[in-house]
């Protein structure tokens, strides 16, 4: 390791770093602008300059940007020099000639890098009596509020949005003092990652639009380590919450990236990063309600629903208490239906109240069969489950059927970052040191190969080197057929045109040193993971190494519900059939839905079956969905940032969140329902008692622990709600958290004691362990100095290492399963009718709770047919035709949109979209497609 | 008077032909001498530049939808060309008038009292830096250093040079200017 001296103290460092991220890494404070740890150097704003020595005899030194300087062995620096204080403190002068230090009325203020840099530079004088140079701003959209005059221009956002993310829509425009960074016409900025412009920015440029609406300083904020609940991927999430305007219960006021090397290291998807505000929308449930005898008239009354009311929260729970009871003493079966956005808890209470036997998994058989064979297939020894990181160094990638650019858009990032590998090995070998962003980015090396066989046009085709378009039955066959010829096989099904393709592409893949499969359940087809699985198995045995395949799942717990329910046969379509055998031995059923929409999950006809078959309907959630609509009795569930529970993401690991805040109303954790139900229970025997017994989290996690071996790190994940440092919780709130004995002044004036966490060692309180080195637990990342999240760099062990005090989360400890040699399946050769529709994902729009959120909701499509632009000319269909499908019961209009990529002869309908969901639960499969007439208005 | 260019470099913008500064589509012509560029360069985004130019030739300025028709046409995102298009000072983003008089305002033409021949121009034709004259045929625009400084102090009117100016020969450039596009314009 090479010894470097700075203002006379030596240190060994690691090689091949630059001068300022070493200074950094060692605790020096070094001001600095347009370095970011994921995006390198280009040393544009000089800010981080420091005096370099050329040996001891050299007392003069000369001035250098330490960020853009080798460190070399030997070498001498000084950051406290006097000139090259005076050189720093002029450049911050000349930076802020244009700033308009608007602090006071600035969202970035509190968290501001460019205040950190400017107090940490001694510019505490302005001298610049003239005028500024003023813009105009531009709107972009929903999420991003545009302050160009606060700019001062260090290009990172562009670096970010163009170079980093493949935005195509943000540039620097103009020069000199007039460069002005936006789109060429105002108008929502296109990229999914657009929200981290937001953290990117030193200054006020682009803050949060959602954020706006309910702003409060950073200081101000409540927070705890979340997960965030709209993907699979497990993204670190620092909710912020404080008090509503109007009562006194918290609320939920934005959402920012908390750093997890594993995961999402610096970065959120814009999903991820706005959809957190449907927890405040109108449809939130704080109350409990039950269903009104009276009768609805008209279309609702056709589909069973109720209207509800209020009642006492203790009222209801006797309810589902004499429920229990009936069920205790045999005169009525409870069934369970558990859910992939619900926590390991959640689920693990319910399965545990209404028994293995009656817990189905919310779940069509269709979607819980995928979830079992990604179970199945991660656990075979051949397959490893790479994290983002590794996702970022392979060096040839095949993505299989799965659009992870929408269904997890954070993967799709870092297969982004993975394209540059062969420019970063030709850096390497012109020995170009990899920070060195300008220089590298400029090296002609070509694209990393990534292969994407999918049903469309997908988010990463500009770094796509080969495309595949094609049905479930083709793309599986393709997979089939690159197993075969990686195993050194001769495919069989593949047709003569994409032979070439599948020849080059296993080629790639078998020269490469570290290949990644990747797909998942999005595709809803078998057929492909399986293909998927044979690839990677025939990568792994000629490596003689187990090869990196990444699986999707597509909800935050979905890995969670398949550990805890591995039955494939619980799954909702089965239940009708369940309940009618019930009916025979006249017992009436209730069953309870845990945070669940049902006809999300099964077409129109089974969704509507349950409900008319089942006697009770009890229904634990966070928003009023069709299902809440047909239930007698609705518990309002809290949210993820209102609670605290464990979910397993794609890769099997088991992460834990905290409750931000406690819930509003009578808001609180579905299993803390169903463990006051049984208190309440009349009929007491063991399994009730060990139900009303559960009083924490913790005691839930050695529940789970217990039961399922497989999942005993859920025990192990965090420190229980006994834990202390050095005597004392750590604190939600930070030192300068305000207004505590105002807020409820105009009741009482007496300060109130903070609501004790029964889950975690967590305070709703500023007095507690505020470092963020001391615990994991500590969300709000922020050091003397470092207002800013660049605070970060101070808790990690070294730039863009893992936090000092470890991140949470621990793989579940699955047993090794090799798994059987899977054979292409035989298509059946019956004439097929119809057209084959085909799930497609879109980032905002296919999931459930993000499109509740007002900004998302905003710019949600809305709900198209992408048809083959031959078969729309066949059929005579423009783009904007209004038309209707039909596919099992159920029917849905859509509006045309013409695709040159979707295969002849299919259409692709959008999954999950407000107001056509059934058709998501449908694709694929065949269905009718009708053209509607317009209306001509009524002049016949 | 002569051009400091390389002749292929500036061409005289073409005015002859009717106003085509917001067509949405190229012509022929401009497709042509664009392909014809573009055979000099690896990819299109690097022939961005030039292409603006071409366009500017035929159509006097680069209007958002010759930008766009540019984009287009190219294949590179509107924004990345933007960007090309503002920050070179001779890509014109506004209308200009029919002679675009680069005015040089570099040390030595300081000396030599460029200031007051400044405000001669703007005195004459009523117009500030960046303005264009009311009948439509001069822009002002003011340029670092056009290179010639030992003739200082110097402008360009077009692609023509004139050096050694006296508040004299400034009159005189611009009313010769005026008397053509006067005679032309009654042809």
């Amino acid at each position: 390791m090479p010894t470097i001296t700075i203002d006379g103290d030596d240190y060994e460092v690691e090689e091949g770093q630059n001068l300022l991220s070493t200074c950094l890494s060692l605790g020096i404070d070094l001001p600095y602008f347009c370095w970011h740890p994921a995006m390198g150097s280009v040393g544009a704003c000089r800010q981080c300059a420091v005096i370099e020595y050329k040996d001891a005899e050299d007392h003069r030194g000369r001035l250098v940007m330490s960020c853009m300087t080798p460190i070399k062995d030997g070498g001498l620096y000084s950051v406290t020099a006097e000139q090259a204080r005076e050189f720093r403190g002029s450049i911050i002068e000349d930076l802020m000639t244009n700033h308009p230090h608007d602090c006071p009325v600035c969202e970035e203020g509190g968290e501001c890098h460019l205040q950190d840099m400017t107090e940490m530079t001694g510019h505490t004088n302005r001298r610049y009596r003239g005028t500024k140079r003023t813009h105009r701003n531009q709107y972009l959209g929903p999420f991003i509020n545009h302050e160009m005059n606060r700019c001062i221009a260090c290009y990172r956002c562009t670096r970010f949005y163009r170079d980093y993310a493949g935005g195509t829509d943000l540039q620097a425009l103009g020069r000199n003092n007039q460069v002005y960074f936006g789109r060429q016409q105002e108008g929502v900025l296109e990229n999914g990652f657009s929200g981290n412009l937001v953290e990117v920015c030193p200054t006020g440029v682009f803050t949060d639009k959602t954020f706006s609406k309910h702003y409060v300083r950073k200081w101000d904020l409540q927070t705890a380590p979340s997960i965030c609940e709209h993907c699979a991927v497990g993204c670190n999430t620092a909710p912020g919450a404080r008090e509503g305007w109007d009562g006194k219960d918290q609320m939920l006021r934005r959402v920012i990236n908390l750093y997890h090397r594993e995961i999402n290291g610096y970065f959120l998807c814009d999903r991820g990063r706005f959809g957190y505000d449907y927890v405040n929308c109108d449809a939130r449930l704080k109350a409990v309600l039950a269903a009104r005898t009276d009768t609805l008239i008209e279309s609702t009354a056709a589909r069973g629903e109720r209207i509800h009311g209020e009642i006492p929260p203790r009222e209801a729970v006797e309810r589902l208490a004499q429920t229990l009871a009936q069920a205790q003493k045999g005169q009525r079966r409870l069934i369970g239906i558990g859910s992939p956005r619900a926590s390991l808890e959640n689920n693990f209470a319910l399965r545990q109240l209404v028994g293995p036997d009656n817990f189905y998994a919310g779940l069509a058989e269709r979607d819980l069969h995928l979830l079992h064979l990604v179970d199945a297939i991660q656990r075979d020894p051949r397959i490893h489950s790479p994290t983002t990181p590794e996702i970022e160094s392979a060096d040839a990638i095949l993505i299989l059927g799965e659009d992870i650019s929408n269904t997890a858009p954070r993967v799709g990032l870092a297969v982004r970052q993975a394209a540059r590998n062969r420019q970063r090995r030709q850096a390497r070998e012109l020995k170009i040191p990899q920070w060195q962003d300008a220089s590298v980015r400029q090296l002609d090396g070509d694209p990393s190969p990534i292969a994407v066989a999918g049903f469309e046009d997908s988010g990463l085709d500009d770094i796509a080197s080969s495309r595949f378009h094609g049905t479930p039955e083709e793309i599986a066959a393709f997979g089939h057929a690159l197993a075969q010829l990686i195993a050194g096989k001769q495919p069989a099904e593949v047709s003569p045109e994409y032979l070439e393709m599948a020849q080059q592409i296993s080629e790639t893949l078998s020269a490469s040193e570290r290949p990644l499969v990747i797909s998942g359940c999005g595709c809803r087809s078998g057929e492909i993971l399986q293909a998927a699985a044979q690839l990677a198995t025939a990568l792994a045995d000629r490596n003689s190494n187990p090869c990196a395949l990444y699986l999707t799942c597509l909800e935050v717990n979905s890995l969670g519900l398949a550990q805890l329910c591995t039955d494939g046969k619980k799954a909702l379509d089965h239940l009708p059939g369940a309940l009618r055998t019930e009916g025979e031995a006249k017992n009436p059923s209730s069953v309870i839905v845990l945070e669940n929409e049902l006809c999300r999950r099964v077409d129109t006809a089974t969704a509507d079956e349950i409900f008319s078959l089942a006697d009770e309907l009890i229904v634990l959630d966070l928003l009023h969905n069709l299902t809440t609509r047909r239930a007698d009795l609705v518990f309002p569930a809290a949210a993820t940032v209102e609670s605290q529970g464990t979910v397993i993401n794609s890769n099997g690991l088991a992460q834990c969140f905290y409750a931000v805040y406690e819930g509003p109303g009578f808001i609180q954790e579905s299993w803390r329902w169903l463990a006051d139900a049984a208190a309440f229970c009349p009929e007491s025997n063991a399994l009730i008692s060990t139900i009303a017994d559960w009083k924490h989290c913790h005691d839930l996690n050695q529940a789970i622990a217990e039961a399922f071996p497989e999942l005993e790190v859920v025990a192990e994940l965090g420190p229980d709600e006994d834990f202390r440092i050095d005597g004392l919780e750590v604190a939600r709130q930070s030192h300068r958290y305000s207004g505590r004995t105002a807020i409820y002044a105009d009741k009482s004036v007496a300060e109130h004691k903070p609501v004790k966490d029964p889950d975690a060692p967590l305070v709703f309180s500023m007095e507690g362990i505020q470092d963020p080195d001391k615990s994991p637990l500590q969300a709000n990342i922020w050091s003397p100095g470092w207002n800013s999240n660049q605070a970060l760099h101070k808790f990690l062990q070294g730039i863009g290492g893992k936090r000092r005090c470890g991140n949470g989360g621990r793989k579940i400890q699955r047993a090794s399963r090799s798994l059987p040699d899977w054979k292409p399946a035989v298509q059946p050769a019956g004439e097929a009718e119809g057209f084959l529709l085909l799930p497609i994902y879109r980032m905002f729009g296919s999931g459930e709770l993000s499109a509740m959120a007002p900004a998302i909701a905003s710019v949600i499509a809305q709900p198209f047919v992408l048809i083959n632009r031959h078969d729309a000319k066949r059929l005579d269909i423009d783009a904007g035709d209004p038309l209707e499908i039909t596919v099992g019961g159920d029917r849905c209009q859509l509006i045309a949109e013409i695709s040159d990529s979707i295969p002849f002869g299919s259409l692709g309908v959008p999954y999950g979209f407000p107001q056509v969901e059934p058709l998501g639960t449908e694709a694929p499969a065949r269905g009718q497609l009708h053209l509607l007439q317009l209306e001509t208005g009524g002049d016949q | 008077m002569s051009s400091v260019f390389e002749p292929e470099v500036v061409e005289v913008m073409d005015f002859s032909k009717a106003d085509r500064s917001t067509e949405t589509q190229l012509s022929a012509e401009e497709k042509r001498e664009i392909d014809a560029e573009f055979s000099h360069y690896e990819d299109k985004a690097s022939v961005g530049l030039e292409a603006l130019r071409i366009v500017q030739k035929h159509r006097g300025w680069i209007s958002d939808q010759s930008l766009q028709a540019v984009s287009d046409y190219l294949d590179i995102p509107s924004a990345q060309l933007e960007g090309v298009a503002t920050f070179f000072q001779l890509i014109f983003r506004q209308p200009v008038g029919k002679e675009v008089i680069l005015f040089c305002k570099s040390a030595s033409c300081w000396i030599m009292g460029c200031a007051r021949l400044q405000a001669r121009i703007e005195q004459k034709l009523q117009i500030a830096p960046g303005q264009t004259s009311g009948d439509g045929i001069f822009t002002l625009l003011e340029t670092p250093c056009l290179g010639d400084c030992d003739k200082a102090p110097v402008m360009m009117v077009g692609e023509e040079m004139h050096r050694n100016l006296t508040e004299q020969s400034i009159d005189e450039i611009i009313d010769n200017k005026k008397r053509r596009h006067a005679d032309e314009s009654t042809d």
